[in-house]
């Protein structure tokens, strides 16, 4: 990653023509060959940007050019559709390239499958007699969050979002389909565990015989207010 | 079917029918209401698996049937006839309603589909209806709404020989109630106890509040977990909530030394007045001395606000931080002239002591009632 703040105007050619005049930015130049030109402004979006594959070239500036103060041209090529950026260096304030590595991606949804997580540690928030079978227990139609037991041995299948809306008990029903199916699991039945569940999620889910758990995420993770309390 | 009934009879009736019935429902025919001819007049229910009503009045039967209509515009419909006799007749599928000049046809949905209304098994006891009435609208105030802990959303009524304590709790305060109970004929098991939904019981302690006596039949058996109230020829049905409540009424102090005495609807006035300028959530602060009792509103940028009225305070001087909501659900509660706060002390310094709220009907006279309503105070923030 190297980057370069840098007194500059910016031209582009090709599909789309954009010109931008002389001021103080960030230029971006990324290891997968994107340049990305950003402004203090507009949050996270870039002004002008070429996305990969493309080829840098610096050149000279031409007398006339070096007259108007120009330093050097960065020259920015898209290889398939030859779209041309045109950066006009006049000044670098700052230049530095760093080594990021890899990038481990972003979670999904880090809260859900933290819930997830602490459910399957705290699995007896669901009833007396709950044991944990497995964590994404693997369906054909994808894994479900987790597979208990309850009191009784019998097998519950538990579906664990952040907001609990229709789509949830939706999906958790193809799931409980597909694994009544299957001998050694059935008779499964369902649990649809949110922090908040939507009130017509909730009647489609009972209406479904599939049981409501609201997660409280503060208490799970211990960050609870148990001093303004009385137990 | 065919029958002719009292008008304002008939709306009572309907509308104390479909008091129950849930909003929003997936199977249609649960939002109607069930009328039947008997030899003396009509019934009418309704049922959700959950909760079922029924009441029996009387009706000119001039051919017996069974119908369902949907209650809610049943309901409305019958609120607005006007001061005749109201005639029912089928026609096939369709129900007309005369009532002097006006005329409704509605659409009647299949019966045969419609549950059978879970019975009611022998009487448990009596209770003064008024008593019970006024012990719900106390206690159901602190039960809890929250859906992360289901069995605090109800109330607990524990019987004992000829007792009946109310308790419910949302962890943040606990409020309790005994009144009196009459096990009549009936042999009970030392103590029974029965965890019925908050929203449920004060529906029920409306209904039935003028009711005179009230008899209750509970059935806590393993598979079949309901309880009944049953005056005036109206019966309420509802299942207990599953679980163990709390054993919350160990909370409560032994006895207290250090409490104040304070006139209710001043303090009230007061709290109300001061917890203007709060900020949501935020709590008020209470310094109890022989002086009296200063409130502070502070913590907030925008305004700050404070208030001293009389108190007689026994013991030493005290200050403690209080939710106004919940201090106000407390204060509503004891029905009395003159309420007393007590304080506990604790030696955990980062846990305050609870304070106790219960009637006083004069200064130095503590109130009739058993009421009791604990509740933690927040750590004061110096």
């Amino acid at each position: 990653m190297r980057l370069v703040i840098a007194r500059c105007s910016v031209d582009y050619a090709g599909r789309l023509s954009a010109h931008l005049p002389i001021a103080t930015r960030l230029l971006l130049l990324k290891a997968d060959g994107s340049v990305l030109v950003h402004a203090d402004s507009l949050s996270y979006k870039p002004l002008n940007w070429m996305s990969p594959p493309c080829a840098v070239s610096v050149i000279e500036p031409d007398p006339e050019q070096a007259d108007l103060g120009v330093a050097e041209i960065w020259k920015v090529t898209q290889a398939k559709t030859g779209d041309l950026l045109v950066i006009s260096i006049h000044e670098v304030l700052h230049d530095t390239t760093h080594e990021l590595g890899v990038d481990p991606g972003l979670q999904k949804d880090g809260v859900e499958a933290h819930l997830q997580k602490l459910l399957a540690e705290q699995i007896e928030l669901l009833g007396d007699g709950y044991r944990l079978v497995r964590r994404e227990y693997m369906t054909a139609i994808g894994p479900v969050d987790i597979l208990a037991t309850d009191a009784a041995g019998a097998s519950v299948a538990v579906e664990i979002k952040r907001r609990g809306d229709i789509d949830g008990v939706e999906q958790l029903t193809r799931y409980l389909e597909l694994m009544n199916r299957d001998p050694r699991l059935a008779p499964v039945t369902g649990v649809f565990a949110a922090q908040e569940i939507k009130p017509q999620a909730r009647t489609l889910a009972l209406d479904r015989g599939i049981r409501c758990v609201t997660l409280d995420y503060d208490e799970m993770r211990g960050l609870d207010d148990s001093h303004s309390r009385l137990f | 079917m065919k029958f002719q009934v009292n008008r304002d009879v008939f709306s009572e009736a309907v509308s104390f029918a479909v008091k129950l019935l849930p909003q929003r429902t997936t199977l249609p025919i649960l939002s109607g209401v069930l009328i039947e001819t008997t030899d003396t007049g009509l019934k009418l229910s309704s049922f959700d698996y959950e909760v079922s009503a029924q009441t029996e009045i009387a009706a000119t039967i001039d051919e017996p049937g069974r119908i369902l209509v949907s209650g809610r515009l049943l309901a409305d419909i019958a609120s607005r006839l006007p001061n005749a006799p109201v005639q029912f007749s089928t026609e096939e599928s369709r129900i007309s309603v005369v009532c002097g000049s006006a005329r409704f046809t509605l659409l009647s949905m299949p019966v045969e589909e419609y549950p059978t209304l879970p019975e009611v098994s022998a009487q448990s006891g009596l209770l003064p209806a008024e008593a019970f009435a006024n012990a719900v609208s106390q206690v159901a105030v602190a039960a809890s709404r929250d859906d992360v802990t289901p069995v605090i959303t109800g109330v607990q009524l524990e019987v004992t020989e000829n007792n009946l304590t109310l308790v419910a709790t949302d962890r943040y305060r606990v409020a309790v109630r005994e009144i009196e109970w009459d096990s009549g004929e009936a042999s009970l098991p030392e103590t029974i106890t029965a965890l019925v939904p908050a929203r449920t019981l004060q529906e029920i302690g409306k209904t039935f509040g003028h009711s005179g006596t009230i008899s209750v039949a509970i059935t806590n058996t393993d598979d079949r977990e309901i309880i009944a109230f049953q005056a005036d020829q109206k019966t309420v049905t509802s299942l207990l909530i599953k679980g163990n409540f709390p054993p919350v009424k160990r909370l409560f102090p032994e006895n207290v030394d250090n409490y104040a005495v304070i006139n209710t609807g001043e303090l009230i006035e007061a709290v109300r007045r001061v917890s203007l300028v709060l900020e949501r959530e935020a709590a008020l602060r209470f310094t109890f001395t022989v002086d009296g009792v200063t409130l502070e509103a502070i913590g907030s940028e925008q305004a700050q606000a404070s208030e001293s009225i009389d108190a007689h305070l026994s013991g030493g001087d005290m200050v403690v931080s209080l939710k106004p909501q919940f201090l106000l659900d407390g204060l509503g509660a004891v029905h009395s002239e003159f309420v007393r706060i007590s304080f506990t002390r604790t030696d955990n310094p980062n846990k305050p002591g609870p304070v106790l709220i219960t009637s006083q009907s004069s200064k130095d006279q503590p109130g009739a009632d058993s009421y009791k309503y604990l509740l933690q105070p927040n750590l004061l923030l110096r």
